[in-house]
């Protein structure tokens, strides 16, 4: 056997084990991880609804897309709540891309009145000790009850309500204009949010 | 062999320190030090990878020819590295939210090629894992007290908790990339003088 192809032998034999191995590994975290994704999911929910709905809404969600919940109009899942099945509540992620390094999701839920219940920050890079206090403070906090008529969607340096902080306040605007642009989304089509059948979008 | 395990001990966790004498994996060392939490976290994720690619390394050690000794140690190295990734996420799904980006980075963390090459592939599975260990729990040690330096200084915080009164302003470049670099040069500098000075001793 030439020498070059008994090296490539070898090595592919050095790779099929490895490819077993991890095929293997894969198999058995694949349920694990699945459940941490979920538990996550319904940790956020739990922050972001209002208690009392009955049924499950992960299970009623609806996939919608628009520029205003993200910049490429992707479609992201609408989790509703409802108790005796009118509507009371939904959670859905905005992006915003305009923080200061790369998109911040922030999941954002809204009762049918249009006003928020909460919102949660899901994923962010903005920079430590400065961007990241919308996470490490209870700066979200602010948003509880908040909608579209009862506050000025700004951070207070461009003369809204919302507290920036010292030294960042790209990260506070970006938050406040991707929550803003989400209940203007939820306001104009509360009722397509509502009434989308779920198993018309359920994949 | 006593004597060479004591050899290995050191020469893993300090004297030949990864991070403070061979100067390797400076991309992980510099960029996730923002807190002593994910300095352990990334040293400790290290240490696993390195400990699985040493010993594997050495088991195969003959049956691997010189030839394509670096692409297979990469296969393995990379077989650990996800192996780490995927457990991460399924059983300590929090710690891989903070480092799951750098996670990956592993697998070109210089360090862990390094002692494949310079010692895994020429000793013993015994000596490899030992090695492996102490190299990786010296990774570890850097790691944390880079990050516990930064963090107290740039956040007034250790491992999340509040250090100085409300009047204490953290010096905030030290979180920030030029914090590693000038942290890091301090911590080489007493790394050095501690050595001198026990050399200037005995």
């Amino acid at each position: 056997m030439p020498h070059f192809l008994k090296m490539g032998v070898i090595l592919m034999v050095v790779g099929l084990i490895a490819t077993a191995i991890l095929a293997g590994v894969e198999g058995i975290t694949r349920e694990p991880i699945a459940q941490s994704q979920r538990q996550e999911l319904l940790n956020a929910l739990a922050k972001v609804l209002p208690a009392g709905f009955d049924n499950s809404p992960v299970e009623d969600q609806v996939q919608l897309a628009d520029k205003r919940i993200n910049r490429q109009a992707k479609e992201v899942p609408f989790y509703r709540a409802r108790k005796g099945g009118a509507p009371m509540a939904v959670a859905f992620l905005v992006s915003a891309p305009d923080g200061y390094s790369g998109n911040i999701d922030i999941l954002i839920g809204v009762d049918s009145l249009g006003a928020l219940t909460g919102i949660q920050i899901v994923s962010h890079a903005e920079t430590p000790g400065l961007g990241n206090k919308i996470v490490k403070t209870d700066w979200p906090k602010a948003f509880v009850g908040k909608s579209l008529k009862n506050a000025k969607w700004a951070v207070k340096k461009d003369g809204g309500e919302f507290d920036q902080f010292a030294g960042a306040t790209i990260t506070p605007r970006a938050v406040v204009g991707a929550v803003k642009r989400g209940l203007e989304y939820f306001a104009e089509n509360q009722d397509k949010i509502f009434k989308t059948p779920a198993a018309e979008s359920a994949k | 062999m006593s004597d060479n395990v004591k050899e290995i001990i050191v020469n893993g966790f300090w004297k030949n320190n990864g991070v403070f004498v061979q100067m390797l994996g400076m991309c992980p060392t510099l960029g996730v030090t923002t807190s002593a939490e994910n300095g352990i976290g990334m040293g400790l994720a290290t240490m696993s990878v390195l400990v699985g690619s040493n010993m594997v390394v050495s088991m195969v050690r003959k049956a691997v020819p010189n030839d394509v000794r670096i692409p297979a140690f990469i296969i393995i190295i990379a077989a650990f590295v996800t192996i780490i990734d995927l457990a991460m996420n399924a059983f300590v799904h929090d710690l891989h939210k903070v480092l799951g980006l750098f996670i990956p980075l592993i697998v070109v963390n210089c360090i862990i090629l390094g002692r494949a090459e310079a010692f895994a592939s020429k000793n013993t599975v015994m000596g490899s894992i030992l090695d492996g260990v102490f190299t990786g729990l010296g990774f570890t040690f850097a790691l944390t007290l880079l990050g516990s330096v930064r963090e107290i200084l740039g956040s007034g915080q250790l491992f999340g908790h509040v250090l100085f009164g409300a009047d204490f302003q953290p010096a905030l470049g030290f979180i920030l990339p030029p914090g590693a670099f000038i942290a890091l040069g301090f911590i080489l500098m007493t790394y050095k003088w501690i050595n001198e000075r026990s050399a200037n001793k005995s």
